[in-house]
């Protein structure tokens, strides 16, 4: 059973459309991101979900329940504003939206202590909220979203207004979440939480899910790479030039373009033997951001960049080029593009939405 | 449903809380002590039961006007969201926002008492008296507070709000337009007026009769069926705005 189930749902405020015809999966123990930009319907799709709004049109099922009062109280909710009753201490904040959830006791005030120690709010449990720091809201936010032991958890937008280091504290606290295999769908625009989150995004453009990508297909190595070194001397640019075309040196700079596995491990190897300190290794495309730009620039898809391995692309004499590269097939005229996907004819072009959410 | 209670009243006792540590009860206590100061200490003589049921009468339903306005606003606030997504529900939030003006109302009310017993005690009145005045007076505060329940831009549109509104207006057009200003009205448009006015004024009627029940204490002949109607117009606008309330898109506006 898939924890969120939405078929061609439309919603619309007062004739302006936000949604229009959305249709979205999320299974049960995934990490799901929403991505999209502001005013694109996240925050109306997570308030959807939590029954506070009604569609216009289509089916909306979570948890397996069409009726959405049936599964209140198993959905942990952490809303994108810091709005809090600031009028009490965290302690007594979490009690009562403990006993809103028919929690009591010594079983609530021990899951209620569990969650603050959990988020490192122990020390200021009992202050008031309005004491609290931005950082320290968002935090008690993910306490009382896990306070009731929820089956699946709405995020909404959990960064935004964050300084630095209170982003990096709300990112490791979902990090350990995703650890303990929570069902979690995040809505954001921020790349780097999907990135670092999710196990698959979804790009929500005008009102429909306009791509859908599985993460990890995203982190394989850039597929150009940038290494910054302390020195290299000219013999060591010589060697390394003999590895590939695809290594071009460059004071103490090494682009690796494009860039493969096994080429890094190669150029990596050289420097570790000729005892050269690195200082970076940095990609030079982020796939997700392109996608991203893509989609709500309204361009057409690039399906080979977005879903072939890095080892596809490689140019003649490259060392990855005889590994990778599928077995030759009888030409007849096909584009590269659909070599390299090894499709039938007639099956290559820009990337349906059908088949980018597959 | 004991436990669908206990989270009511859970949210209740959670709104009271919030409510008096914002300081917004101190309105209420303000007012409460000046109309007290104004109108109930012993200047010359013992007021008699007319005058402390009369002046509290509309004291407390001036007052409960003001909190229902201002625990329904607290309740149209993005804060409510987070308890929306719990097992309280909107009957249960609803509900608990309306048992808090209650809550206070009530509260305020047994604090004028109390301190009418103590400083000015009404002449001839005795507890069985003071219960008999009290329980119509209560239930008109809480007929009031149904009705402003419902009128909260969280139940119901603004569309609807001027209905309700124009409604209560033709009921009371015969206070609200004057006599001169009657007859120079065409005859036909007087007559459908004057029905519109007898259809909409009725269940206005428990409200206008319980006030008179208050003052004369006289619960002789049918004078019971008073409080029977008032508590059952009080459930009819209180299921019609948890009706209203459990259709309504959320969308809170407060700050």
């Amino acid at each position: 059973m898939d924890a969120i189930e939405i078929q061609d749902l439309y919603k619309s405020y007062d004739g302006l459309s936000v949604l229009r015809g959305l249709d979205l999966r999320v299974p049960q123990g995934s990490v799901y991101g929403l991505l999209g930009p502001n005013g694109s319907g996240k925050s109306t799709l997570i308030h959807l979900l939590l029954g506070f709004l009604r569609p216009n049109r289509g089916t909306l099922r979570v948890l397996g329940q069409h009726d959405l009062a049936l599964v209140r109280g198993r959905i942990g909710y952490l809303p994108e504003r810091l709005r809090y009753h600031l009028h009490y201490t965290g302690r007594e904040y979490l009690r009562y939206l403990g006993q809103f959830s028919d929690m009591a006791g010594p079983q609530l005030a021990r899951r209620v202590a569990d969650e603050l120690d959990a988020v490192g709010l122990s020390a200021a449990a009992d202050r008031r909220l309005a004491t609290y720091s931005k950082g320290m809201l968002q935090r008690l936010g993910i306490a009382q979203a896990l306070l009731a032991t929820p089956d699946m958890l709405l995020i909404d937008e959990p960064t935004s207004g964050l300084d630095p280091a209170g982003q990096r504290e709300i990112l490791d606290l979902l990090g350990e979440l995703r650890q303990r295999g929570h069902t979690i769908f995040l809505a954001t625009h921020f790349l780097d939480e999907i990135d670092l989150l999710c196990d698959t995004v979804g790009i929500l453009y005008d009102g429909r899910l306009a791509e859908q990508i599985d993460v990890p297909t995203l982190r394989a190595p850039g597929r150009s790479a940038l290494l910054k070194l302390a020195h290299i001397t000219p013999e060591l640019q010589a060697q390394l030039a003999q590895l590939s075309p695809a290594v071009r040196s460059s004071g103490r700079e090494i682009a690796l373009q494009p860039n493969t596995p096994a080429l890094q491990a190669q150029v990596l190897r050289a420097l570790l033997d000729a005892n050269v300190p690195i200082i970076s290794l940095e990609p030079q495309s982020r796939p997700l951001e392109e996608i991203y730009m893509r989609v709500v620039r309204g361009e057409p898809g690039d399906q080979a960049l977005e879903q072939a391995p890095p080892g596809m692309f490689v140019p003649p004499g490259h060392p990855d080029a005889l590994a990778a590269a599928p077995p030759a097939r009888r030409s007849n005229g096909d584009t590269l593009l659909r070599e390299l996907l090894g499709r039938p004819d007639g099956e290559a072009g820009p990337p349906d939405s059908e088949q980018a959410k597959k | 449903m004991a436990r669908s209670l206990s989270r009511t009243l859970r949210f209740t006792i959670f709104t009271l809380v919030e409510y008096t540590r914002s300081g917004r009860i101190l309105v209420e206590l303000a007012a409460t002590t000046i109309f007290f100061y104004i109108f109930l200490r012993r200047w010359t003589s013992a007021p008699p039961p007319n005058y402390f049921f009369s002046t509290v009468a509309l004291f407390e339903l001036a007052l409960s006007f003001y909190t229902s306005a201002s625990i329904m606003a607290l309740g149209d606030r993005p804060q409510g969201y987070l308890i929306l997504a719990r097992r309280v529900g909107r009957n249960g939030y609803l509900l608990g926002l309306y048992l808090a003006v209650l809550a206070i109302a009530v509260a305020l009310y047994g604090l004028i008492s109390l301190a009418t017993a103590l400083y000015n005690p009404v002449a001839g009145l005795t507890l069985a008296g003071w219960l008999a005045g009290t329980t119509p007076l209560l239930l008109n505060v809480a007929l009031l507070s149904a009705l402003l329940a419902l009128m909260a831009p969280m139940v119901l549109p603004a569309s609807a709000r001027l209905t309700v509104l124009a409604l209560i207006a033709v009921a009371f057009s015969g206070s609200l337009i004057g006599g001169q200003t009657l007859a120079g009205l065409p005859g036909p448009l007087v007559a459908v007026l004057s029905v519109l006015r007898t259809i909409f004024s009725t269940p206005l009627l428990p409200a206008f009769t319980g006030f008179e029940l208050a003052l004369s204490r006289d619960y002789s002949g049918l004078a019971l069926a008073i409080p029977l109607a008032q508590f059952s117009l009080t459930l009819g606008l209180l299921a019609l705005a948890l009706y209203a309330f459990a259709r309504r898109e959320i969308i809170f506006s407060g700050a």
